[in-house]
């Protein structure tokens, strides 16, 4: 094996391997796990298991954890060369020549001094900010540097689309790309792109690691993503942290004084985010069962149609689809369109032929809440106060309208039973960033 | 609980029964949806030397070859057969090494290997090689806590796992396995126990040696045909 392949990294070496000879330096032989009584502590992934369940027949142990990144046990050690900064620099480092606006640029200095002082920091930015172009300023001074970088997504469609973008963006830079599904073998490279999960294979790899989106997953800013990008990162390293919808463990952590925040509470045009209307609407289960739709959220569905703006309605689950999707045929029968879920086979051409206006609008679940940018277009929920919509998601949803420069506002419905901690919890977000806006403006 | 293949929350259902008879609650161990996902073979629509599901009970084309080269044919039952289901399993199993999947079919085995009454149960080994990466023989995971005799013991040279081979090429492999101790064998009724029959060449190698070291009968039994 190369040696490049350990730098930074910690690399699973079977017994067999290990005992016939100790590596020659500078490679370093790490054990794995550790015992604490009853518990045994995964080194990689950093939780801890059972040892009755993690037992393996003669007193060997491995984690249950995260063996999908292949088993950690006992029987294994890992090899890991620290990370030497074997880059050369070829300039121009930034590629791209795209235009800030003046909110960008300012939020894209701050990005690049906490980047260049290795700090802390989480971005607060809201839907449509375009944080991606932010980030770029900090990330070529600090590849000009000679450091190593990371960016970092828990959803494999973020890091699909940043890879390309990053690739144009640093053109002389070498890149990898690491997720789950990906075939090619792993390359030393000056910027990684990965899901989190794929942190857990460094150890003090990098200079700076960028998280984008970081509570878009269910688990958000968990034990064990805190923990991988933790040790992904050198000790003195930074790391940046960038949403649109901070949970609660950042927000405690910006409270604590451990995260420098800065906000970017404008979208790129300029424009306030949409404000959300809340309609009561008690009952409107009973009453999809008996098959029909509150009368507020019809008439409002015929108004925007009316106006000729196509939109979006999010419903709870997937078996609401069936439902829904009948009662909308008889009643806008004029109007072509379609519903899609997450395990739909059509998922993707159904997407696009929204993209393409064959659709007026799309009945959906929980999928498209992030990534998927349609112009022009409105946003309703029914049902936003059921669990399967936590509060990031919310917002992430009402962030889909109003994102174009044509129509920069939108109309956003939420329909639900009653009040609920989730709902009031995505309305004081977005209207908490409004308010930053609307100062900004002044 | 959860289930241990999909990890969705395995409700509890107690009854009666359970609560007032002083005995180890048996509860499952993987949801009933995954649990649907494998396909049970019936004995009686299966072929009699190698346990593979078919309609007729007479030996089929393989087995045919079988009892041409040797002169006789096992007596394999498999509990099911090799579908996409099994083979994910497998995979996250043997070669992933997940060890807390070895309790999806024990209970299962158990009964059965209590129904084959044999004498002795012989459970195929692994390679050393394989001990020290894997960290367990997979049968005898599999197994869980029945007697068993570990009469086979593989030879030193290092081979090549017969899944990574083609058919031929498993069909070539020489005798790999040792019989440590033949003298117990004699006269009695012995039942070999594999994770997956494919070919039949290992089952083969380890009945021909029981069969020289004259035991009375040969039954074996695999979780995947």
């Amino acid at each position: 094996m190369d040696l490049s392949e350990y730098y930074g990294r910690r690399v699973l070496i079977d017994q067999p391997e290990w005992r016939r000879a100790k590596p020659a330096p500078p490679i370093e032989v790490l054990p794995t796990m550790t015992r604490h009584g009853q518990m045994i502590r995964c080194l990689r992934c950093g939780q801890e298991t059972a040892c009755r369940v993690a037992a393996l027949p003669n007193d060997e142990f491995y984690c249950p954890r995260c063996i999908n990144l292949g088993r950690v046990a006992t029987l294994n050690k890992f090899y890991h060369v620290p990370e030497p900064n074997q880059f050369t620099v070829t300039s121009p480092v930034l590629t791209w020549t795209g235009q800030l606006s003046p909110l960008q640029e300012e939020a894209a200095t701050t990005v690049d001094a906490g980047m260049t002082a290795h700090r802390h920091q989480l971005l607060w930015a809201v839907t449509g900010a375009g944080k991606t172009e932010m980030m770029f300023r900090g990330i070529a001074h600090a590849l000009a540097r000679g450091e190593r970088l990371a960016v970092a997504s828990p959803r494999v469609d973020v890091c699909l689309e940043l890879y390309p973008r990053l690739q144009a963006a640093f053109q002389n830079t070498s890149l990898v790309l690491l997720h789950g599904r990906q075939e090619l073998p792993y390359h030393y490279a000056q910027l990684t792109v990965c899901t989190t999960h794929q942190l857990l294979r460094f150890y003090h790899a990098f200079d700076n690691l960028i998280i984008d989106e970081v509570d878009a997953f269910p688990f958000a800013a968990n034990d064990a993503l805190l923990f991988a990008s933790r040790q992904a990162v050198k000790k003195a390293g930074g790391c940046l942290y960038l949403t649109a919808t901070p949970g609660p463990a950042l927000l405690r952590q910006v409270r604590r004084g451990h995260l420098a925040v800065s906000y970017l509470p404008l979208r790129y045009h300029g424009h306030l985010l949409p404000r959300i209307h809340l309609h009561l609407a008690p009952g409107w289960r009973r009453g999809l069962q008996r098959g029909h739709l509150p009368a507020s959220l019809l008439s409002q569905l015929r108004r925007s149609l009316d106006n000729g703006y196509r939109f979006l309605l999010f419903v709870p689950h997937v078996a609401d689809l069936a439902v829904v999707g009948p009662i909308l045929q008889t009643a806008l029968p004029r109007h072509p369109f379609t519903t899609v879920h997450a395990a739909d086979p059509d998922r993707l051409t159904k997407v696009q032929g929204m993209r393409d206006g064959k659709y007026d609008f799309l009945v959906t679940t929980t999928i498209l809440e992030r990534g998927v940018t349609f112009p022009e277009i409105d946003v309703f929920v029914l049902g936003a106060d059921e669990p399967v919509f936590s509060s990031s998601a919310l917002v992430q949803i009402a962030g889909r309208a109003g994102r174009s420069l044509s129509r920069p506002t939108g109309t956003v419905g939420f329909w639900i039973a009653g009040q609920c901690r989730r709902v009031r919890s995505a309305v004081r977000q977005v209207n908490f960033m409004n308010r930053k806006g609307r100062a900004l403006k002044r | 609980m959860n289930c241990l293949l999909c990890n969705a929350r395995l409700p509890v259902r107690l009854n009666l029964g359970d609560l007032l008879m002083l005995r180890p609650l048996e509860r499952p161990v993987i949801c009933e949806q995954c649990r649907a996902g494998f396909d049970r073979i019936n004995p009686d629509h299966a072929c009699p030397g190698c346990g593979r599901p078919q309609e007729h009970p007479h030996l089929c084309c393989e087995c045919e070859q079988w009892q041409h080269q040797y002169g006789w044919h096992l007596n394999h039952q498999a509990l099911y057969t090799y579908n996409d289901a099994m083979k994910e399993y497998m995979q996250r199993y043997k070669f992933l090494g997940d060890y807390r999947l070895r309790q999806v079919f024990t209970v299962e085995l158990q009964q059965r290997i209590r129904q084959l009454q044999a004498d002795l149960v012989v459970p195929i080994p692994v390679t050393t090689t394989t001990m020290a990466t894997r960290g367990f023989n997979q049968v005898l995971g599999l197994i869980g806590d029945a007697t068993v005799a570990p009469l086979l013991r593989h030879r030193a040279v290092d081979k090549t796992a017969q899944s990574h081979k083609s058919r031929r090429q498993r069909l070539q492999t020489p005798q790999p396995f040792i019989l440590s101790d033949s003298a117990v064998v004699h006269g009695k009724r012995i039942l070999l126990v594999d994770d997956i029959y494919t070919t039949g060449r290992t089952l083969y190698h380890a009945a021909i040696l029981f069969k020289k070291a004259q035991c009375s009968e040969i039954v074996s039994l695999s979780v995947a045909r």
